[in-house]
């Protein structure tokens, strides 16, 4: 099984690579041409990436998340599996270049630093923390797509403004779609983290003699999850949208980023595995 | 090939000859009776406010593009109109203008689809005219499908090319779904009529119409079940609506930006789409500068028409590679007519001079040796014919030139004498 895991992580960013590129080749020139094999090839390229990461817990008896690489390679996952739900939900297909890229690059990091790691923290391999982590990291994702889509929302509004009818003009959806796009990421994102958040405030107390309401990863996710909140619950009741709702969420999303790297290499925390 | 043709077209004569010669529904009838007896077999008369084209398979040998002319031009009476101002098509040249014609690449608007249907039309009315033979009807066939290959298989008919549908293009970049937004078009002229009714075609959700002459409005909103503003009240409903089209004759401003602004504010900043065609222009250019205001005029619009226009013209060496195959696709049925009969013939030639040989000679032979004489003298005639044969089927299926395929075919009946022979069969 450690050749086949070995193998699957030096194909997967070839995999992610192909997949970026049919996506990119159709975006570029406006044709139908991989209409229906780009959308088929990402299924592939998550399929072998499901197995991957199954093989992984199988083989190294603990679920991918002991390190930073392994985070990595399940962001990467995540980010992809997200956006493909999203365009089987919407059949928007013209994103797909935007959002790839970053699975890709997460993905290439991962398997050149990624190691073997059989020997971990016990609560490491609790099953109850994988699910805790996977949403979590799932709905991080859904959080970097919807300022993905936010982004692509400003750019064409700066576009028409500008009266430039070019690449980015022919190309993207309309800027409701966009900003719908964006809008239904964050609510995906919102009710993953809802849900990390609700496993970590019942497990985590039980699972860690240390634990802290005060810890400040704790405290910085909360409030990433209450920004989130607040901006859904303003779009829901009629009061934000359009640049706002989108740069609300691109905003969100850096302070997740930052929240993250500071709770995660500034501050000492129960939450610090590696 | 004796298929000929006759236009007129933007390339030809100017505006004026073009609508005078414009034919009504009822003078396509008249016109088709008229040179059905007297000139053609079979045909097709195509008449559009920027073409009218006469096809058709003469009567005689003698018909010739100056006979057609002269019958459209006795029936037209339109003056000033001269020789110089029609095109001639003769055989597969004919052929192939007519499926430049329905690709849209010989359109004064590149890629226009509407000339499409208009072709299919013409020929259903020459169909219920009996105007139409095999002949023509194949060569309709092979139209069709060269203009569905050009519109499916190619970008030549995408984008918007004129102005009024850049804007619809331009407000669906914003809006997603048309039907549940609401746009008010200022102005009943002739401009703001095209805009409207692309508007309803999209499927605008509400349509409203404000005019200065109210009577205009009223009547342009009957056509398109729109609503009717009176000109006085529309500022103030201005808030009301997610998009604006103005195109009214007026000589200053009818919004100034302070219009917007205030409008903007009563709808939350909702996004708003003013389309300003109008020349001079009827919205203040300053109001593109308010947040969720999208302010376009006749100038950025045709931005995108220049634009999409660009990437048809690039489009049009694939549409003609369409044209050549769906030409040569038809030659080669259109050769295989003369090529049958003539390889028919040969082979018949042959084998009536085989058979009286062996007939005047087969007493020469045992009764045994008879039946092997038959064999052999079959086998050696049909070795003869293998290659000529095939040369034969391959001037069909090669699509090469019908009057080239028809000279070759002609050179083989003179050598074997097959012309006389058909002759004294008749």
């Amino acid at each position: 099984m450690k050749a086949i895991i070995d193998t699957i992580n030096i194909l997967l960013p070839i995999f992610y690579f192909v997949t970026f590129g049919f996506y990119f080749y159709d975006f570029m020139k406006g044709g139908k041409k991989f209409v229906n094999s780009k959308r088929l090839f990402l299924f592939l390229t998550l399929l072998v990436h499901f197995c991957y990461l199954l093989f992984r817990t199988i083989y190294f008896d603990h679920p991918p998340i002991t390190n930073v690489f392994e985070i990595f390679t399940i962001l990467a996952f995540a980010i992809s599996f997200s956006y493909f739900i999203l365009e089987l939900l919407t059949d928007i297909r013209g994103t797909g270049p935007f959002i790839i890229i970053i699975s890709i690059f997460f993905q290439i990091i991962s398997s050149f630093f990624i190691q073997d790691v059989f020997q971990v923290k016990e609560v490491l391999r609790n099953h109850l923390l994988g699910i805790h982590v996977f949403s979590a990291l799932v709905g991080y994702s859904a959080f970097a797509i919807s300022s993905v889509y936010g982004l692509l929302y400003l750019i064409l509004y700066k576009q028409i403004k500008l009266n430039k009818f070019g690449l980015i003009f022919d190309r993207l959806p309309s800027l409701e779609v966009l900003e719908r796009l964006s809008f239904i990421s964050a609510v995906i994102g919102f009710f993953l983290t809802s849900i990390a958040i609700t496993i970590g405030i019942i497990w985590l107390p039980k699972a860690f003699p240390k634990f802290s309401y005060a810890d400040p990863k704790l405290i910085g996710t909360f409030l990433v999850w209450l920004l989130y909140g607040f901006g859904i619950l303003s779009k829901v009741f009629g009061k934000w949208q359009g640049k706002k709702i989108v740069i609300f969420s691109i905003v969100g999303f850096l302070i997740a980023i930052l929240s993250t790297i500071m709770s995660n290499f500034l501050a000492l925390s129960f939450h610090s595995f590696y | 090939m004796n298929i000929i043709a006759i236009s007129i077209n933007h390339k030809t004569a100017p505006v004026e000859i073009r609508e005078a010669v414009h034919l009504t529904d009822d003078e396509i009838r008249n016109l088709t009776q008229k040179i059905k007896n007297e000139l053609l077999n079979e045909g097709l008369i195509i008449t559009t406010c920027n073409r009218t084209e006469v096809y058709g398979i003469p009567l005689q040998q003698n018909i010739s593009h100056q006979d057609i002319e002269k019958s459209l031009l006795n029936f037209k009476l339109v003056s000033g109109l001269n020789s110089e101002h029609f095109q001639y098509f003769t055989a597969s040249s004919a052929i192939k203008h007519l499926f430049s014609l329905a690709t849209g690449i010989d359109s004064l608007l590149i890629g226009d689809n509407q000339i499409f249907k208009q072709v299919k039309d013409s020929f259903q009315t020459a169909e219920e005219l009996n105007f139409t033979g095999f002949l023509m009807k194949r060569i309709f066939d092979s139209a069709v499908k060269a203009g569905r290959r050009a519109i499916t298989e190619t970008a030549i008919s995408e984008g918007a090319v004129t102005v009024s549908y850049a804007a619809v293009q331009l407000i669906e970049k914003i809006f997603s779904n048309l039907n549940k937004k609401s746009a008010l078009v200022i102005g009943a002229g002739e401009t703001g009529e095209i805009a409207a009714k692309h508007l309803r075609e999209r499927g605008i959700g509400n349509l409203t119409i404000t005019n200065r002459t109210f009577e205009r409005a009223q009547n342009l909103a009957a056509d398109l079940s729109a609503a009717i503003l009176p000109f006085e009240k529309f500022k103030e409903s201005l808030y009301k609506f997610d998009i604006v089209l103005s195109a009214t004759s007026s000589e200053g401003l009818i919004l100034t930006k302070a219009d917007v602004a205030a409008a903007m504010k009563k709808r939350n900043y909702n996004s708003l789409v003013l389309m300003d065609i109008a020349i001079p222009r009827d919205i203040d250019p300053e109001s593109k500068n308010i947040d969720y205001v999208f302010y376009n005029d006749i100038d950025s619009l045709n931005i995108i028409v220049q634009q999409n226009l660009s990437k048809r013209i690039e489009e049009i060496p694939k549409v003609e590679k369409i044209i050549e195959e769906e030409l040569n696709s038809f030659l080669s049925w259109f050769n295989s007519l003369e090529v049958t009969p003539a390889i028919k013939s040969l082979r018949d030639y042959f084998e009536t001079i085989r058979i009286e040989e062996v007939e005047k000679n087969k007493n020469r032979f045992s009764a045994e040796d008879q039946e092997k004489l038959d064999i052999i003298t079959k086998r050696i005639i049909n070795k003869i014919l293998h290659q000529p044969t095939v040369e034969l089927k391959k001037f069909a299926e090669s699509g090469i030139n019908s009057d080239e395929a028809a000279e070759k075919i002609s050179i083989i009946k003179e050598l074997f004498g097959l012309n006389k022979k058909d002759e004294k069969e008749k």
